[in-house]
């Protein structure tokens, strides 16, 4: 037990992080495309407001502009503004317990905020569907009629456990139905017609994000993993807003050979000998806490994985007829791991634990989103009991700060270190 | 032998007829509040939806003579905790029907195959062949049903009916059986037939917002002299406000559909104009003045709404109070001393508005 007091009493020394040289371009990509936002408004070009689950990719087939009030609603809480819009939104009625991203969006918009403190212009049309939460759907459904603008709003089934592939399909053909009742929103909206081979060129440019995803992740199997989340979180920017542009596939390949070189020198995001524990993080992070990955890596923790970012980059299969490229479209929006049904979602865990060699895992139980709280429970047990390593369910909220305690956290992470410790003995 | 089969929705999405064509008997599971969450809380964090949690204790917990469950999308409680249902409760089927959110043309044909599909799974389940008369004949009974839940409703603007008597009718008619609670609705009749007029003492009111699902939370409206008339809650209207249509031919399950896309609509569907639209209408209709907005804490569909919602009946002119509350069936007496001053402060706005004419 020496460890765990050593662990207990001692402040850890300072163990510096090394993001990877190219991710200092994204603040180049996010200038130009805050940028292209602002001319988009002043000239009053078509423009959406979108959420994680809808399909982006259509709006470049229209050439519509994508805005992300989530996305917006992240700078706002990285840059310390989230509470003041919280609570504004809270003076107008809304629940302390409802979603902060939605109260940091309608503190945004009543307040007219800069673009760079997570301000977001007023669209042309608002899209979101039901996949990730209810929450997509009621946010926009409130913000749409506030702001006098159309809403869509995809239905997409839940796929629970022991859906078989009938069902699945018939789920399919619903949300392709719907694929073609926003083909004629979009339509209607902008005057033009959807082409195959724009959809087709979007498509690909698509995958090329996420495929050089994939192999980003590949290697942050590597022991020590050359990249850590202080890299991937903020790195999923082109996968959520520039799908259809060719900026995001070129920072990506910068990534990639960033990464290449470092693991041909052996090294990784942690500096030479540090990287101990190897850890999942599930659910948003708390973004006006960034600090939080940082203290975690002066214990020797680094997040080597996490089911969030992941997510942003599903696979498509190209070269399909556009009936069969929109079936497999709708089925990743059905089936993508943050809406895993629980044994889906226990399965896919356990997997990347062995693949990752990871050591612990920390699940978010974020009050800003209860349904990826749903069933983290029986993953904590399963995990536990399957794996055998320590899981951390830890309370929190991703961008209200009223809900992180300095010092109740510090013990926690300081309890959840000694398991790691205690558990690699 | 009554054959029940229990269901677990967010508001009044359950489609009971196909149920009922194959001989069971729907009882929807409301949870108890009397009784700890305890046992749904090894599986559910404390700050998600305390109904649904006391609906899963019930399910765990219970001496069920249940066939089986279904668990009918509404939120995302129904979603996301069906599977903490199929991994912990102890039940021979568990169904997972789909209620599309939408109320477009895609939507209805998609309700339309998840409606097939529920039949067929309950012809092979339960052995029986479900046919359009046996469907028919449901629609029949559930119409008969609502037919004289309407004519209880109408009665509570203008008979002594607490609220806890009308509650309980609409719990009635969810969960007991379809013959006996016909009788049971029919005596209710003539007994608030010969109730007292409405109460001078009482003021009526609408309510709106979250499913209540205990009785005493009815009992606090009444004790603070408010007195509920109107509603478009899932334990009340939505649920029988409209018939269930019944024409000479045609399929009985795009009667069920035309059915669910017409009820009041509850804050978990899309678009959400109808809703509001029923609200208002039942004002005008009624000729209230006051309406109670209330929250289940946690309950995030009517959270998100309820600014939207107290808004818009404010700006027509009504008065309106806006409360949260706890799954809890203690009296709450700072609660009662809002509500108590809601009421005087509406009536003597009423009062002064009419002397102003």
């Amino acid at each position: 037990m020496s460890g765990s007091m050593e662990t207990k009493n001692a402040s850890p020394e300072r163990v510096r992080v090394r993001n990877l040289p190219s991710t200092g371009k994204l603040k180049g990509i996010m200038m130009r495309y805050m940028l292209k936002s602002k001319i988009v408004e002043l000239f009053r070009r078509k423009s959406a407001w979108v959420t994680a689950g809808f399909p982006v990719e259509i709006c470049y087939v229209y050439g519509v502009h994508p805005l992300h009030p989530e996305n917006s609603a992240c700078i706002s809480g990285a840059r310390k503004y989230s509470l003041e819009l919280i609570e504004h939104a809270e003076s107008l009625g809304f629940s302390r317990d409802l979603c902060s991203y939605f109260k940091t969006n309608v503190g945004a918009t009543e307040k007219g905020i800069k673009l760079k403190q997570g301000g977001i212009g007023k669209p042309t049309f608002m899209g979101s569907t039901n996949t990730i939460c209810d929450t997509h759907v009621k946010w926009f459904q409130i913000q749409a009629r506030r702001m006098e603008v159309p809403y869509f709003g995809f239905d997409i089934p839940s796929a629970v456990a022991g859906t078989g592939d009938a069902r699945m399909e018939e789920y399919i053909d619903y949300v392709v139905a719907q694929f073609y009742d926003f083909f004629d929103f979009m339509e209607d909206l902008t005057g033009k017609k959807i082409t195959e081979k724009k959809f087709q060129e979007v498509l690909r440019k698509s995958d090329k994000l996420c495929e050089l995803w994939h192999e980003i992740y590949k290697y942050r199997k590597d022991v020590p993993t050359p990249v850590a989340f202080q890299d991937t979180l903020a790195a999923i920017f082109p996968m959520v807003l520039l799908p259809g542009l060719d900026v995001g596939i070129k920072y990506y390949q910068a990534l990639l050979k960033d990464i290449k070189e470092r693991v041909a020198e052996g090294k990784g995001a942690m500096p030479p000998g540090k990287e101990k524990y190897r850890l999942i993080f599930e659910g948003i992070p708390m973004w006006y806490r960034i600090k939080f990955f940082h203290e975690l890596a002066n214990y020797g923790a680094v997040v080597t994985y996490e089911p969030y970012t992941f997510s942003f980059g599903p696979r498509k299969r190209l070269g399909l007829p556009l009936d069969e490229s929109l079936r497999d479209f709708a089925r990743l929006m059905i089936d993508v791991p943050y809406n895993y049904s629980l044994e889906k979602r226990i399965e896919y865990f356990e997997q990347v634990i062995d693949e990752y060699n990871i050591d612990g895992v920390i699940l978010h139980s974020n009050m800003s989103c209860r349904p990826s709280c749903s069933g983290m429970l029986d993953l904590k047990k399963s995990i536990q009991r399957d794996k055998g390593i320590p899981v951390w369910v830890m309370d929190c909220d991703q961008n209200d700060p009223r809900s992180y305690a300095e010092g109740p956290m510090k013990n926690r992470m300081e309890s959840f270190i000694e398991l790691l410790e205690q558990n690699k003995e | 032998m009554v054959k029940r089969i229990a269901y677990f929705d967010a508001s009044h999405d359950f489609p009971e007829q196909i149920a009922m064509a194959a001989g069971l008997e729907p009882y929807k599971i409301l949870g108890n509040v009397h009784e700890p969450n305890d046992p749904a809380d090894q599986y559910l964090q404390s700050f998600l939806c305390p109904a649904a949690r006391s609906m899963l204790t019930e399910a765990l917990t219970g001496d069920q003579d249940w066939e089986g469950i279904v668990i009918a999308h509404g939120c995302d409680a129904t979603n996301r905790f069906y599977d903490i249902w199929k991994r912990h409760v102890d039940t021979d089927f568990l169904y997972w029907f789909y209620n599309p959110l939408n109320d477009t043309p895609s939507a209805i044909n998609f309700f339309k195959v998840e409606l097939k599909r529920m039949k067929d799974v309950f012809e092979r389940q339960f052995d029986v062949s479900i046919t359009d008369d046996k469907l028919w004949a449901a629609i029949k009974l559930s119409n008969d049903i609502k037919g004289r839940l309407q004519e209880l409703s109408t009665m509570r603007a203008v008979k002594d009916i607490p609220n806890r008597d009308y509650f309980n009718a609409c719990v009635q008619a969810v969960q007991m059986p379809r013959k006996e609670l016909l009788s049971s609705l029919d005596e209710t009749i003539n007994d608030w037939k010969g109730r007292d007029a409405f109460p001078a003492d009482k003021s009526p009111v609408l309510l709106t917002g979250s499913d209540v699902t205990y009785v005493e939370w009815m009992d606090t409206l009444d004790d603070a002299g408010l007195r509920v008339v109107r509603d478009d809650l899932s334990i009340g209207e939505r649920y029988f406000a409209r018939l269930i249509p019944h024409p000479s031919e045609g399929d009985p399950l795009d009667s069920i559909i035309q059915y669910h896309v017409t009820i009041p609509r509850p804050a978990t569907k899309n678009p959400p104009e109808p809703r509001l639209d029923y609200l208002m209408n039942a004002m005008e209709e009624s000729n209230l003045n006051m309406v109670i907005s209330q929250n289940l804490k946690f309950c995030e569909p009517y959270a998100f709404d309820s600014v939207f919602t107290v808004n818009a009946l404010k700006e027509k002119g009504y008065q309106v109070i806006h409360l949260e509350r706890e799954f809890s069936p203690t009296k709450d007496m700072s609660l009662r001393t809002r509500l108590e001053a809601f009421r005087e402060m509406a009536t003597t706005n009423r009062v002064e508005k009419h002397s102003r004419l």
